[in-house]
């Protein structure tokens, strides 16, 4: 067996030391303030430019507009709810599309049959636009909750289907080959194989297809709905409040990258021994 | 090491772990043009035996091993393991290929561990077990490590202990020695001469390099170019201790064997 002494030394350099990590942080620092930087200057540019009459404020909005649209929507507590709405639908089709696209794509590497057999049908499914199917989706599942569900999971599904199903045929054979002159069998080759080699392409299906269920909800929300930031950036938008609906979208796309900010988190914590993301 | 002579004779001799006979291959038979890799070969491996085959790059070796334990089906031939035909692939092999094939998420001793997870062995068991594969190869400080923050040679030294941890009977080895440094090269042939000499396991050991075919092997079978078939095999008859591969080295025939080897790569 190993003594202390012997696992310590090589050990404690795989650690990170503690002021490599500082001038990291800083150097991100550094990045941030250049873009919060950025961000202003072009507010300020837009607002000046609104002011000045150069743009048409009616038509194209002004920041400060938008930042009161924001405020008045934080008052009276519809940002909160539209928000919580759409991020929960979006969660839930996120989450209901990548178990059934993963899963099935996963699925298909145990039987080639099965899989040439349907290879097709996917094609055909992955090439419908998700927002032809809106107007049925509305009538089979109602103007609620379900519907946005759906379009969600049906904007997810295909995409993940085939990123879980390329993922798991791209293992080297060389590998599975390994495994079999082990004595594994067909299980064991996609406990201790195939499931761990495609979570890297899985991952990078989740953090595409978080987008795409975000806007299978709102593409939902616009259909019919009398909630969610889809449902206010329709609503704004018809009535011509423009900055109204820019200041919904701002919160759409905060949403957006807090979601997908959460995926590369997950990523982080499940692939250990990706160094290139820690 | 008398009893290894039956050479796929067919007939089953003792001590006999695997025979050859007549085996061919040909990729993409169902194609109009199937490429001929393998012609004809026969050879036999015998327990306590250490057997290398060498011959040029492409001429189907690789092919040859994955014939040999039953990730491929030959064309043509036959193959017994134990006296009995081929069916799935053998029990108790070690198999190592010249890509280290370690799995990247997990850890060196997890790794190492894998083949007896397979087995089901259980959890206290095959870390103890392949621990020691580890320390045994020098890398015991380094079990907690993933294949990304390893060497080149450090990786293939896992991946000899993830052969090794299962305890085989059989060792079918393509080139495993290939990316380590000298030194290490000879610790670890010399290790693995033990292990087969000594507890009368057997090694058949693919290699590009003609003097560690010889300083390690009781026979070395030269391979002509593809489509493969057996040009001699050479008993190598050295004084001396076998296990010992820098005396091998410094044995008066150990050169000419070498340089016969050689001439007959270069002519085939
Ligand atoms: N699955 C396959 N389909 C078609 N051809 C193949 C296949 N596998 C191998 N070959 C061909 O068979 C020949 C022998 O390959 P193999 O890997 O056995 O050679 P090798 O002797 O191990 O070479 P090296 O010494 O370079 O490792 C090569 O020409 C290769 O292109
Ligand atoms: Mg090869």
């Amino acid at each position: 067996m190993v003594s202390a002494s012997d696992g310590a030394g090589p050990a404690m350099l795989a650690r990170k030391p503690a002021g490599r990590a500082r001038r990291r942080w800083r150097g991100r620092l550094g990045v941030f303030a250049a873009q919060l930087a950025l961000l202003a200057l072009l507010l300020a540019a837009w607002e000046a430019a609104t002011r000045g009459a150069a743009v048409n404020a009616f038509l194209f909005g002004s920041p400060g507009a938008i930042a009161s649209a924001l405020i008045a929507a934080a008052r009276d507590g519809t940002l909160f709810t539209d928000t919580l709405v759409t991020g929960l639908e979006t969660l839930a089709g996120f989450v209901l599309g990548n178990l059934l696209g993963t899963g099935i794509g996963l699925a298909l590497w145990y039987s080639r049959f099965v899989s040439r057999v349907l290879q097709p049908f996917i094609l055909a499914l992955g090439s419908i636009p998700i927002v032809a199917l809106a107007p049925i989706v509305i009538i089979w599942f109602g103007t609620g909750f379900a519907s946005k569900l759906a379009m969600a999971t049906l904007s997810v599904v295909v995409v993940s289907l085939v990123i879980a199903y390329k993922g798991a045929l791209g293992v080297d054979p060389d590998q599975i080959n390994l495994m079999r002159s082990l004595g594994a069998d067909k299980h064991q080759i996609f406990r201790h194989l195939v499931l761990p080699a495609s979570l890297t392409d899985i991952f990078a299906g989740l953090k595409l297809t978080v987008g795409f269920a975000l806007v299978g909800a709102i593409i939902g929300e616009f259909m019919s709905s009398d909630e969610g930031l889809g449902h206010a950036i329709f609503k704004a938008g018809s009535l011509y409040v423009i900055s109204k609906v820019f200041a919904e979208l701002a919160v759409t796309v905060a949403l957006a990258l807090v979601l997908s900010a959460l995926v590369h988190r997950l990523e982080r914590a499940l692939l250990p021994w990706r160094h290139d993301l820690q | 090491m008398s009893f290894a002579r039956t050479i796929a004779g067919g007939g089953r001799a003792a001590g006999e772990i695997f025979a050859a006979t007549d085996l061919g291959k040909s990729f993409g038979e169902d194609d109009a043009a199937p490429v001929e890799v393998i012609r004809s070969v026969s050879f036999a491996l015998a327990r306590g035996e250490i057997v290398s085959l060498v011959g040029p790059s492409g001429c189907g070796k690789t092919t040859l091993l994955n014939l040999i334990c039953g990730l491929l089906a030959p064309s043509r031939g036959r193959i017994a393991w134990f006296g009995r035909p081929l069916a799935g692939t053998p029990e108790r092999v070690g198999y190592m290929l010249q890509k280290d094939l370690l799995l990247p998420w997990r850890t060196a001793v997890e790794n190492a561990e894998l083949g007896l997870q397979i087995k089901r062995v259980g959890r206290a068991e095959r870390r103890a077990r392949a621990m020691g594969a580890l320390e045994r190869l020098g890398l015991a400080g380094f079990a907690g490590f993933y294949p990304s923050a390893l060497s080149g040679g450090m990786r293939q030294r896992v991946a000899l202990a993830r052969t090794l941890a299962p305890d085989p009977e059989v060792l079918l080895l393509d080139e495993p020695f290939s990316a380590l440094d000298f030194q290490t090269k000879l610790l670890i042939e010399r290790d693995t001469a033990r292990l087969v000499r000594e507890e009368q396991r057997a090694l058949l050991l693919i290699t590009h390099d003609i003097e560690e075919a010889v300083s390690l092997s009781d026979r070395v079978i030269v391979l002509s170019r593809r489509p493969s078939r057996v040009i001699t095999e050479h008993r190598i008859a050295l004084p001396g201790d076998r296990t010992d591969m820098i005396q091998a080295r410094e044995a008066p025939d150990f050169a000419h064997y070498v340089r016969t080897i050689w001439n007959e790569l270069e002519l085939h």
